[in-house]
């Protein structure tokens, strides 16, 4: 089976929390690069979204939403992960790299989301960021880590969700800058081998 | 100039394991989705609590 990290909710009552959720999707990936095992360094483990954060100020001085390469660089840092950053590549080859053992980090527009019921920040509209750890063989949904999905409140749902393909596919594909067919992700290292 | 080389194919859903490894490995190996678009939104943007 394949190896599920720990949820990790960007809405922890940190400081910068509501511009977390790369961090938090990042801390979420680490976990699941390295199966769980601790680095044995000086930083904490598990990952968590504020450790992340901190060493993103630590380093840029930013306080705002984050990008894949800047989160990359933290978790390094941390947990000695390295993630695989690709632009544009075809949906069927995301897929294939997820079945293959590899969990991703993915860009998404949560404006496809907003109207389902997998809606975690109901208002928001605009670029967020996922974990999504594995496909589910029988109907081919996607098991995806919203790190806004904490039910802080009624009707906001909590933890890990099995998200249809067409669903995922399609806020993946709406995310600016991608090509037609195309999306966006940060790899993890295949776990599965 | 000649024409761009087609890039392979990711294999059917319930095709063996190895093959899908064995894409994936191409796949992150492409110099070409290592490029970040120039309209790429780099960033997230702020949810809502």
């Amino acid at each position: 089976m394949t190896y599920r990290p720990a949820f990790r909710k960007q809405g922890d009552g940190s400081r910068y929390q509501w511009v977390n959720c790369n961090c938090a999707s990042h801390a979420m990936a680490s976990d699941r690069h390295r199966r769980g095992v601790d680095p044995r360094n000086h930083h904490g483990w598990k990952p968590t979204p504020k450790e992340v954060r901190d060493r993103i100020i630590a380093v840029y001085h930013d306080y705002n939403g984050t990008s894949l390469d800047q989160n990359d660089v933290a978790v390094q840092h941390l947990y000695k992960v390295d993630m695989l950053i690709r632009y544009n590549i075809p949906w069927r080859s995301f897929k294939s790299l997820i079945i293959s053992g590899r969990g991703a980090v993915v860009p998404i527009q949560y404006s496809v989301i907003a109207p389902t019921r997998f809606d975690a920040s109901p208002g928001f509209t605009g670029g967020h960021g996922i974990y999504v750890n594995e496909r589910r063989r029988s109907d081919g949904a996607f098991l995806v880590y919203d790190p806004l999905a904490d039910h802080r409140r009624s009707g906001i749902p909590q933890g890990p969700q099995w998200w249809p393909a067409s669903l995922l596919r399609r806020a993946a594909q709406a995310y600016p800058g991608t090509n037609t067919g195309c999306i966006h992700a940060s790899f993890t290292r295949d776990t599965e081998v | 100039m000649p024409p761009k080389a087609r890039k392979p194919g990711a294999p059917l859903d319930n095709a063996p394991i190895a093959d899908h490894k064995k894409h994936a490995e191409e796949v992150l190996a492409d110099e070409d989705y290592k490029k970040k678009p120039a309209n790429y939104q780099d960033r997230n943007d702020e949810a809502k609590p």
